[in-house]
């Protein structure tokens, strides 16, 4: 992926995530505060059936800490090459890292010999600031449009869409492919349970049969 | 309403800040073992899965499972993404499928 590809990506993903969240039933201010102080189209997604349906607070929170969880792996690559900054910049470089800003700085220096080079700070920079001006430029757009287009339009489809093309891709391997079906069915049946608990159960059970399939099958690629 | 939905907003706010900085904060503390990061690839697919199937695949208590033409687009969408890899592709196709199938059927 190169920076052409990531900045479409993530105006087209601004775009719609704009939409979704006022095709949600958020006012066009709460949606605002959702995408300045949030700025993870992911978790905004998955939250926004959660908060239409008035599903409790800590589930809230745990959708979109499971969903964010690949952060946490994406910190754990990226912090040997910014450790040797003050706690207030790598509070403030995490912050701002997205899944296009790791996926165009890691390839490229993951192999570098020396790790805390001015360079890859500078590269990083240079990456996560036009991501965050595209981002919130276009989710603005979108929190416009979506005030103004009839829901008959079903635009709110497209954010269910958006989490679509963000999943399939990650479903690459043999356990993968087990793991995502079991918790669909899961998924399919939890509705049926309370508070949407049915979601806490379906990542239980994805990442069980995951591991599972995982032990009994190595890890072919497909 | 707005209270609730203000205090959702903040919590995903903590979400973001944690996931995201946390490592970056206290890596030197935090080390990750190989069998934790193994269970972590596997959860944002689940949830992300687990989010997509409801509004697809609609079960309610009273009414039992139900048919919506949004399966259908979401089938159509998943299959032009293996044949062009695209996740733009992915958004326009599913939408004009449901719009086609609202206008021919209904």
């Amino acid at each position: 992926m190169d920076m052409r590809t990531a900045i479409i990506a993530t105006l087209t993903w601004g775009l719609v995530t704009g939409v979704a969240m006022v095709k949600s039933g958020l006012t066009e201010s709460m949606a605002v505060l959702m995408t300045v102080l949030v700025y993870a189209g992911s978790a905004q997604l998955t939250a926004l059936p959660l908060i239409a349906s008035g599903a409790p607070l800590w589930l809230v929170f745990a959708a979109g800490f499971i969903v964010n969880v690949r952060f946490i792996i994406f910190g754990a690559a990226l912090h040997p090459f910014f450790r040797h900054l003050p706690w207030p910049r790598r509070l403030a470089l995490g912050y701002f890292t997205t899944d296009t800003s790791f996926v165009l700085f890691l390839p490229r220096f993951g192999d570098a010999k020396i790790r805390g080079t001015r360079e890859q700070l500078w590269y990083f920079l240079g990456v996560i600031a036009p991501g965050w001006i595209a981002w919130q430029t276009s989710s603005m757009v979108g929190i416009v449009l979506g005030a103004r287009v009839p829901t008959e339009w079903a635009l709110d489809f497209a954010a269910v869409l958006a989490l679509l093309a963000i999943t399939i891709p990650l479903v690459k391997t043999r356990p993968m492919v087990l793991s995502v079906i079991a918790a669909g069915a899961v998924a399919w049946v939890g509705q049926l349970l309370p508070l949407r608990l049915g979601l806490l159960l379906a990542v239980l059970v994805g990442v069980t049969v995951g591991l599972l399939a995982e032990r009994a099958l190595g890890r072919p690629r497909l | 309403m707005d209270t609730y939905v203000v205090i959702a907003i903040v919590l995903l706010f903590l979400c973001s800040v944690i996931c995201r900085a946390g490592y970056m904060l206290f890596g030197d503390y935090l080390p990750l073992s190989e069998s934790v990061r193994r269970a972590l690839r596997f959860a944002p697919a689940a949830a992300l899965t687990a989010i997509i199937v409801p509004e697809v695949l609609p079960w309610s208590a009273q009414t039992g499972p139900a048919f919506d033409y949004r399966l259908i687009a979401a089938i159509v969408s998943i299959l032009v993404f293996q044949w062009t890899r695209s996740a733009v592709m992915v958004i326009v196709s599913g939408m004009v499928a449901l719009w086609t199938l609202m206008w021919a059927i209904g």
